[in-house]
């Protein structure tokens, strides 16, 4: 009766142009800290293996101290790891995993898929068929070869690839590297454990994509989970369930802001996310001066407070009220200078327009200021 | 506003109280000489407002001394229907009053008061300066500063616009220029003047572009790695499979067995060539043999040939022993007509020589003929030569002296006839015997004689008679027939003649002998030109060589005269023709016997030669030869044809093996298996480079490199970015203030300009004055010239600073502000013709505005159309009052 976890497409070795430097760099710890957990809930759960279905790596050509540290991070799991080649590091003649072999990194426990075949884990009953990626694009259904291979009566038959089932995904996705969607019937499949698709999803009763274990995108929002799958024997259905596993929430918000109450909303919703957030915003409409410091304030605090925030205002146009500029105390040719700016801003040069209107406000504000005090 | 009354008490020189009452509301012209008050005047106007009242820093308004006093000053003047009384103290009593209308003002209230009606500020502490005195700095001008409009333009600033604003409707923005420096100065860091990338954003985009290329270098060499890996990959593939082919195996068993054929076909190459060889050495042998039997044969031939050589050298020899005689014969006749010839010439030689000396010795005969007949001729002349020359010698006498002989005998004469006819005749008739003695000359019969002289005549007996001629000519031509008779006795003497006839007889012989002397010299030179003795010398040498001759004619052998002789040419040449002849006879003679030598020995020769091939011939032995020599050239030539046969099937066997091809693929596969092995060996030389790069390659973990490089590039083009949009804002902000700011000041310009044209109209007609943002009068225009203000002459720039003013001052009236303008000793650097100009702009002024005009010389305003008022009369009308 075994039990094993079904985890895919780490990416290990990606960097987070998006981000600062310093957010980025957190964001590729987690992945690591992912890996960890994976080992953790390998043992929390008893599993018998753990299954990596492709993209262990982002690139063949990682840093040595990325291939140390992703094996060292399996650690925590003394029981036996298989990993398969996926698209992005597929088993070429020299590839990331020749070097991890050529380090010495890799532990005995981890099995590396690294040719086409059956991987046999006889003490867990586990007959493990692999469809490795071994070259760099493949167009044809590696999965095939399943069909011939054979395995002995009482292991669980547990197919291992990394491509996309065909007519079932988006058409995004790459159309190289397809894999049937009957394949676990045509291959008398317990179980096909696949990777490619960041989101955990289900194909059918005993095909599953496990997903990225933390979110790297803000696409794919079911993203973050590993997969406990229990197949209680030879040709029973398996029983699966997604684990959580991922740190950050990744969310991407694109809202308009028409009256006030819509910004007031928004700073709600922005309070209620947790602190493991990255956070991207873009706003449209329109916002008051006295909206805008309200704004500024708020995301501010949630700088501080989240993993990250990035907020586009380019499409929010500041719209003072006559009590804003009567508070701005803008008179004379600077009055009419606002004016223009906010009739700009409709414009095509709307951008800029805003821009100095914000940066005319906050000159007159902060001359207030000076004078008050 | 309007200035009706001053009042001021103990200040400067004004200790006791003056006043300046009845100020009209346009213009007044107050004067007075220096020192007079005029300027303290003016001071206490200006102190009055600028000044407060608490100020302890207007100690000049104390007179002089005076640390008591408390300078006062009072105005009144009328502002919009109100009256305003102004009463200030300084120093010792410090006090400030204003009453306007029915309202009162004290203290800094007041004077807060004023400094809104007339826009201006009061120092922070100390004296009140230009920078203060806002608005009135502009109106009222101070002695000399009239030019210096710029500097007032701009310490009214802000004042004036505000004044102004009213007047265009609009509200200048209160700090909107700071406003605008802060943008420009955020824009100015990112921002060049045109608009150029500077600072951080400048960059920045140099460090994208960085970023872009380092990418673009980590993308190519990630694409280099991933060749190589590819390259790896197939080339792996390859060598394995070689590996397991091995195809060089088979092309070395080909090789192999492609040698041993041609080792067999190189034997069979071998004894071909030995046969060949043996070939060879046959037909030499054979060659050989041949040329003997040949020449065995060829004796009986020889001989054939040697006889019929004998019988032709035989032939050849008869023939010239019969030209012998004929040869012999010529020779002999050649030699006689050769000496004949000899003689001949010889005889004609001695012919020739005879003639010749017969021929001189006539010669030489005729010769010493002429010689005789010559010498007897010169003998003959020499004997008249030698007569004529004794006939000169003999009556020699000069001709010249005979001539002068005749002259003196002609004068004598002549002289001797005129003393006859003057001498005294003295004839006598005497008896013969008688004889008288005349100067003891006897006289005797008849006789006449002329006396020129004393004579006496002594008549014996008688006595004497003395005679004296008479006369003075007498005398003296007694005396000059004296002298002629002396020169006449001693030329005759000279002569040696006794007289004329005898020296003419005698000049006329000697002449003749000359001319006979040389008519016998001339003959005498004619036979005999050198002498006689040369004649004599060749007459004896013309006979020795008649001698000679005649002696060797008689040497030489007479001819016979029988033999005929021909001519001594002809015989030469008869001689040299026969000569001739006899070498050619001689020398054919000579070539005859010598080719009948050679002849001869060639005859022997081949008769000896013929006689041994004779003898040889015969021989036994050559016929045994010969036979021999048949029986050897038959054996050789089977061999001959047994071994070609051989030849030719060997040849045959070793075409067809075809060793050239044999031999191309011995090559062929060696090369092939070399290829083979060495495509394999390079393969795997590749497969270990590949590997050892890849594994250092892979080690740079290039990937994550451009992972990381390409987030930096993201984060740099961010905040690129967000530096351009802020930029971009900056400068749209800026441009937009400017624009609006200009906008604005060309809305205050307008009105100043119109009032500005106004009275330069009247000044130069023909020039523009422009007013600049600042509300400064800026570039000035007349005709061709264009130039700012502050390039004119220094009375040009006094006059357009105070037309500025005025057009301020119109300015400011017309938006309901005070305008009170007080000009203290201006125009000072104006002509007569300006100045003229100048108060007509005055006075048309002073129909809008107040204008005060200080001045210490009236006479230059006296036509400005209102009464002075004196200070000088003023004070003492005061000094009047105090008294009454």
């Amino acid at each position: 009766m075994p039990r094993f976890l079904h985890t895919a497409d780490w990416q290990m070795g990606r960097s987070y142009s998006r981000f600062d430097t310093e957010d980025g760099a957190a964001l590729v710890e987690a992945r690591f800290e992912a890996i960890e957990k994976l080992a953790q809930l390998a043992n929390e759960h008893q599993c018998d293996a753990v299954l990596v279905a492709g993209d262990v790596f982002d690139a063949q050509t990682v840093s040595d101290r990325t291939i140390r540290r992703v094996f060292n991070a399996t650690r925590g799991f003394a029981g036996p790891w298989v990993m398969l080649p996926g698209n992005h590091d597929a088993a070429l003649v020299e590839s990331v995993w020749t070097r991890a072999t050529r380090l010495g990194a890799v532990p005995d426990n981890v099995h590396l898929a690294l040719e086409p075949g059956v991987i046999t884990l006889q003490s867990q009953g586990l007959a493990l068929l692999c469809a490795p990626l071994t070259q760099r694009h493949t167009y044809g259904d590696l999965t095939e070869a399943f069909n011939g291979y054979d395995t002995s009566g009482g292991l669980i038959r547990v197919g291992l690839a990394h491509g996309s089932v065909q007519g079932l995904l988006s058409d995004d996705i790459d159309a190289t590297n397809p894999i049937a969607p009957d394949r676990t019937d045509a291959s008398r499949l317990d179980y096909l454990a696949l990777g490619d698709w960041h989101g955990t999803k289900q194909i059918n009763d005993r095909t599953w994509y496990s997903g990225t274990p933390e979110p790297e995108r803000f696409r794919n929002n079911e993203a973050g989970f590993a997969l406990v799958v229990n197949v209680t024997g030879p040709g029973d259905k398996p029983e699966v369930t997604p684990i959580a596993t991922g740190r950050f929430q990744w969310h991407q918000w694109r809202e308009t802001l028409a009256v006030a109450s819509d910004l007031d909303q928004l700073l709600q919703r922005l309070d209620a996310l947790p602190e493991a957030t990255v956070l991207d915003l873009r706003l449209e409409g329109a916002i008051t001066l006295a909206g805008e410091d309200q704004l500024l304030g708020a995301l501010s605090v949630a700088e501080a407070r989240f993993r990250s925030i990035r907020c586009d205002r380019s499409g929010l146009q500041l719209e003072p009220t006559d009590d804003d500029i009567a508070e701005l105390k803008a008179d004379g040719y600077v009055g009419e200078v606002i004016s223009e700016l906010r009739s700009q801003q409709e414009g095509d040069r709307g951008e800029p327009a805003r821009d100095a209107l914000a940066i005319l406000a906050g000159l007159l504000k902060g001359r207030d200021q000076e004078a008050s005090q | 506003m309007k200035l009706q009354r001053l009042r001021v008490e103990q200040l400067r020189q004004f200790r006791k109280p003056f006043v300046l009452d009845d100020l009209q509301p346009g213009l007044n012209l107050v004067h007075g000489p220096n020192e007079s008050g005029k300027s303290t005047l003016v001071r206490a106007i200006r102190a009055a407002f600028f000044e407060r009242y608490r100020s302890t820093a207007v100690d000049d308004l104390r007179p002089w001394g005076d640390s008591a006093a408390a300078p006062t000053i009072e105005l009144d003047f009328e502002h919009q229907g109100k009256r305003w009384r102004l009463t200030k103290s300084f120093l010792q009593r410090k006090r400030c009053d204003l009453t306007v209308g029915t309202d009162i003002y004290s203290e800094d209230d007041a004077e807060e008061k004023l400094a809104e009606l007339l826009g201006y500020q009061y120092p922070k502490r100390g004296v009140s300066k230009a920078e203060h005195w806002g608005i009135p700095g502009l109106l009222w001008v101070e002695q000399g500063t009239g030019q210096d409009l710029e500097q007032s333009v701009e310490h009214a600033g802000d004042h004036l616009k505000s004044a102004l604003n009213s007047l265009v409707g609009e509200v200048a923005s209160s700090g909107g220029d700071e406003v605008m420096e802060v943008v420009r100065a955020q824009r100015d860091t990112l921002l060049t003047g045109g608009g150029k990338p500077r600072g951080d954003y400048l960059q920045l985009d140099k460090d994208r572009a960085q970023y872009q290329q380092d990418i673009a270098e980590l993308n190519e060499r990630i694409v280099k790695y991933q060749e190589q890996v590819d390259r790896l990959g197939k080339l792996t593939q390859e060598f394995d499979r070689t590996e397991t082919e091995r195809p060089w195996e088979e092309a070395q068993r080909q090789l192999e067995n492609t040698r041993e054929r041609y080792q067999q076909v190189e034997r069979l190459e071998q004894q071909q060539n030995q046969e060949k060889s043996t070939l060879a050495q046959l037909q030499q042998n054979h060659r050989l043999l041949q040329q003997n039997k040949e020449h065995l044969e060829g004796l009986s031939k020889q001989l054939a040939a040697r006889n019929k050589e004998l019988n032709n050298a035989e032939r050849a020899l008869n023939l010239a022993e019969q030209q012998t005689p004929a040869i012999a014969n010529r020779l002999m006749e050649a030699r006689t007509a050769y000496e004949l010839a000899d003689k001949q010439v010889k005889l004609a030689r001695l012919l020739e020589a005879r003639g010749r000396l017969e021929q001189d010795l006539r010669r030489l005969e005729q010769q010493q003929q002429a010689l005789n007949q010559n010498l007897s001729k010169a003998r003959e002349y020499q004997q008249q030569v030698d007569q004529a020359r004794q006939q000169a010698r003999e009556n020699r006498i000069d001709g010249a002296e005979v001539k002068r002989l005749k002259a003196t005998e002609h004068q004598l004469n002549e002289e001797t006839i005129r003393s006859r006819t003057i001498a005294t005749r003295l004839s006598w008739q005497l008896e013969p015997g008688a004889s008288l003695s005349l100067n003891h000359d006897p006289l005797e019969g008849e006789g006449e004689k002329q006396l020129l002289e004393e004579s006496s005549l002594v008549i014996p007996g008688v006595g004497t008679l003395g005679i004296t001629p008479g006369g003075e000519e007498l005398a003296s031509t007694r005396r000059k027939l004296a002298t002629l008779e002396q020169t006449f006795n001693e030329q005759l003497k000279a002569l040696g003649v006794d007289s004329v006839a005898q020296a003419e007889h005698r000049l006329s012989a000697f002449e003749t002998a000359e001319r006979a002397l040389t008519h016998a010299e001339e003959l005498l030179k004619s036979v005999a030109p050198g002498g006689i003795d040369p004649l004599l010398a060749q007459q004896s040498e013309a006979g020795r060589e008649l001698q000679t001759a005649k002696n060797q004619l008689q040497a030489t052998p007479e001819p016979d005269q029988g033999e005929s002789v021909p001519g001594l040419a002809e015989a030469d040449a008869a001689f040299t023709r026969a000569g001739a002849s006899l070498d050619k006879a001689e020398s054919d003679e000579r070539k005859h016997q010598a080719e009948l030598l050679t002849r001869k020995q060639a005859r022997d020769n081949a008769s000896a030669e013929w006689q041994r091939l004779a003898d040889e011939e015969q021989s036994p032995e050559r016929q045994q030869q010969l036979r021999q020599l048949s029986d050897d050239l038959a054996s050789i030539e089977k061999q001959t044809a047994d071994l070609e046969a051989s030849l030719a099937s060997r040849e045959r066997d070793i075409r067809e093996a075809r060793p050239d091809l044999l031999r191309q693929d011995i090559e062929r596969y060696q090369n092939t298996i070399n290829n083979l092995r060495q495509t394999q060996e390079a393969r795997g030389r590749e497969l270990r480079d590949i590997k050892v790069r890849l594994e250092a390659w892979g080690a740079e973990g290039l990937e994550e490199q451009l992972n990381e490089k390409q987030a930096e590039f993201e984060q740099c083009t961010r905040r690129y970015q967000e530096l351009h949009r802020r930029a971009q804002a900056l400068d749209l902000l800026l441009t937009l203030l400017t624009e609006k700011r200009q906008a604005l000041t060309r809305r205050l310009q307008a009105p100043l300009q119109k009032h500005l044209n106004h009275y330069l109209s009247v000044l130069f007609p023909q020039a523009t004055l422009e007013v600049d943002e600042q509300l400064r009068p800026g570039t000035f225009t007349r005709g061709s010239e264009l130039g700012q203000m502050t390039e004119l002459s220094f009375g040009a720039r006094e006059q357009m600073g105070l037309i500025s003013r005025l057009a301020y001052a119109d300015l400011l009236r017309e938006a309901g502000r005070p305008t009170l303008v007080i000009l203290d000793d201006t125009l000072v650097h104006s002509d007569n013709e300006r100045l003229e100009d100048m108060k007509r702009i005055l006075f048309d002024a002073a129909s809008r505005h107040q204008i005060l005009l200080f001045t210490c010389h009236p006479e230059k305003w006296q036509d400005l159309g209102v009464p002075p008022l004196d200070i000088q009369a003023l004070k003492e009308g005061v000094v009047g009052e105090t008294m009454g």
